[in-house]
């Protein structure tokens, strides 16, 4: 029998908030059994050793004077990212730098501190990123299966989407219809609630979380956590240019956008501009 | 006498033990933390809103914690109150979080560092838990439904019906691990090799929130937050410290109190303290959640613009609290102190900390277990 693929988790500046996601997903038995786990920062696992492994996932940015078990953080990455066959970066912090530091393959716009080692690495971002992401990225890894990348290193399977992909509000989006206000069934948080869905890589609103829900479902906007900018500032806010959000869906020209975007408003669709659960007949 | 030095992982963060010892047995014991990350430095002059996203960030078992405790902070601030409504949907949300966190706690961080134990029962447990989490908050880990002046979901009767029958199930599935009458054949296990009087604290407790079915018996403005020698500041109440967290949160319910009698602030108390508050917080959700009126308002939107306020609840490990001030809707300043500084904070051998008392006088081979008894989160201390 072959010997299991080994797999080093180790986290840097984190909240572990990627393994508790990671906890949640359905199959994780399944997925455990069929490696070795030669570390992982909460799991039961042997002792920490600077050792070479199948997969490397790094959870978490880098940061100057930041110490784990007991080496400097950015000495002890470079060691784990040359012993590794594939890296796989999890959450925004690791792939962008996110709220804690620098990344690993992008330190925001710029390029990151290994971005020299690109070629063995998958970007997983998200914050957290979805259990289902994290799965398959080590699925397909362990498969030997090949991946489709866009220009960051992010899956395709899963950044082609937005997470305004699937989203209950949709219908509002097209109509022009806002919420008025958080905590309504109706609106879209497009004009007023800051929601970046339309420009967000994810395809968090199509697979849902903890298989049930997703932010905007829930009220509450898209902060675009997958992506480089988060978290942006002013993230319950929609950042508007003479009126016009600043930041319009992913593909359309401003023009396009402008022109449609007119033409719903000078229409009206009688159903969205009511209560959806009416109370009288 | 020997000074032996010990990285303890495997906790959420990680920690620095230094004990000092004669004969096996630990004299004393020096707790440090030598990571930082900045959050409060990192909330200066966003939008206070913004916190609502940000804090979650603080700790990825206990982020909904900071994030109630947020809210609660600015809406003192701002001088909000929230609808009926929105508080039980918060109470439900913590108390579920409450619960995942002890679960996980128990099972991958407190038997580990004892015997072997099948864990996956305990994720299984914590992913339904999160999943009911999820159908009012959207997600978990890491949402933002709780903002100053409600919650941003807009609920059904579909969704109330699912989460009850879900709460019950759960309810049930939990007897397997500690019934409502005590008896746990998991937490028996795990004494099966070790003293169940071990490890007793400084028996002086502290609650400071007032959610759930908690009552808090002392007030934040005795806080007081000191330089300590790594990089975690202490926190003294009246200037003397206290162990915070299940065990002093639950200590008027009879049946803890019993075994309090029995075993003292031991291991052993502080563990059953923890695994049955589960089932006291399942009892109040179940309680609260009928008295929903679905037609209540979610949200009323704050009006002021300037203020000073602060959140006190009870997180998972005990007193959490979030101080702010606001200016033009701008945050100027927030100070966070989280109930792992409490237990752990690093006093001196007169006057110890909780967790520092508990190792003191204690066979080093059981250093490990008695420091993880506390339920350290490394993390929030690094915020
Ligand atoms: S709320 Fe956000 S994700 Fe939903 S439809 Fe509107 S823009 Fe899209
Ligand atoms: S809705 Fe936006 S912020 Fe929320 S998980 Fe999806 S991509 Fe991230």
């Amino acid at each position: 029998m072959h010997s299991k693929p080994k797999v080093l988790w180790i986290d840097a500046v984190s909240c572990y908030g990627c393994s508790h996601s990671f906890y949640n997903y359905p199959q994780i038995k399944e997925i455990l059994n069929k490696i070795d786990l030669i570390y992982h920062p909460l799991l039961p696992t042997k002792e920490f050793e600077i050792k070479s492994s199948d997969i490397l996932i790094i959870e978490g940015a880098i940061k100057s004077n930041f110490l784990r078990l007991g080496f400097d953080l950015i000495d002890l990455i470079a060691k784990l990212i040359k012993l590794s066959r594939k890296v796989i970066l999890i959450g925004t912090c690791s792939v962008y730098g996110g709220m804690f530091g620098e990344g690993i393959l992008f330190n925001k716009e710029d390029k990151g501190k290994f971005y020299k080692c690109k070629d063995k690495i998958i970007s997983i971002p998200g914050c957290p990123p979805h259990p289902e992401w994290i799965a398959y990225a080590i699925e397909m890894v362990l498969n030997d299966k090949k991946i489709l990348l866009d220009s960051e290193n992010r899956p395709k399977e899963i950044y082609s989407y937005t997470s305004h992909m699937g989203c209950v509000r949709n219908e509002y989006f097209e109509w022009k219809v806002d919420a008025k206000n958080f905590g309504e069934k109706e609106g879209c948080l497009f004009y007023e609630q800051g929601c970046q869905g339309p420009y967000t890589h994810s395809s968090c609103n199509k697979i849902l979380w903890n298989e049930v829900n997703s932010k905007p479902r829930a009220g509450t906007p898209c902060f675009g956590c997958t992506e480089k900018t988060f978290p942006r500032k002013d993230l319950f806010k929609t950042e508007t240019f003479m009126g016009i959000p600043a930041n319009i869906p992913l593909g359309v020209s401003k023009r396009a956008y402008l022109t449609l975007a007119g033409v719903a408003k000078s229409l009206t669709n009688e159903r969205l501009n009511k209560r959806l659960i009416d109370e009288d007949n | 006498m020997k000074i032996t030095k010990k990285i303890i992982s495997k906790i959420e963060g990680e920690a620095t033990l230094k004990l000092h010892k004669k004969d096996k047995i630990i004299e004393f014991a020096e707790i440090e933390f030598w990571q930082y990350r900045g959050m409060e430095e990192f909330l200066k002059n966003r939008h206070y809103l913004d916190a609502c996203v940000i804090n979650p960030r603080v700790c990825g078992i206990c982020g909904h914690s900071h994030l109630i405790a947020t809210a609660k902070a600015i809406e003192n601030a701002l001088d909000v109150k929230i609808t009926k409504k929105a508080e039980i949907l918060r109470e439900i949300t913590l108390g579920l979080e409450i619960i995942q966190n002890h679960i996980k706690w128990f099972y991958l961080t407190l038997y580990p560092s004892v015997k072997q134990k099948d864990f996956f029962k305990a994720l299984e447990f914590a992913k339904d838990i999160a999943k009911i989490i999820a159908l009012i908050a959207g997600q978990f880990p890491h949402n933002s439904y709780a903002i100053p002046g409600g919650v941003t979901c807009d609920l059904t009767n579909l969704e109330i019906i699912k989460i009850k029958n879900f709460l019950y199930e759960m309810f049930e599935r939990y007897q397997k691990i500690m019934s409502v009458d005590g008896k746990s054949e998991d937490l028996e296990e795990l004494f099966e090799d070790i003293p169940k009087d071990i490890g007793r604290g400084l028996n002086r407790f502290l609650v400071l929130g007032d959610n759930l079915y908690f009552s808090s018996n002392g007030d934040f403005k005795f806080i007081r937050e000191e330089k300590s020698t790594s990089l975690n500041k202490n926190v003294l109440y009246k200037d003397k410290f206290y162990e915070v967290g299940p065990l002093a949160r639950n200590l008027n319910n009879p049946l803890v109190s019993s075994i309090y009698k029995k075993h003292k602030d031991s291991v052993y108390t502080r563990i059953f303290a923890r695994l049955y508050e589960v089932n006291l917080i399942f009892e109040y959700l179940l309680k609260r959640i009928d008295e929903i009126e679905i037609n209540e308002k979610n949200y009323i939107k704050p009006t002021q613009k300037n203020a000073k306020g602060y959140g006190v609840i009870e997180a998972p490990r005990g007193s959490l609290i979030h101080e702010i001030e606001i200016e033009d809707e701008k945050i100027k300043r927030y100070n966070i102190i989280v109930p792992t500084q409490f237990n752990l904070s690093n006093g001196n051998k007169l006057n110890p900390s909780p967790a520092q008392a508990a190792l003191m006088n204690e066979d080093e081979k059981y250093a490990d277990f008695i420091f993880k008894c506390f339920d350290i989160c490394a993390i929030c201390v690094s915020h």
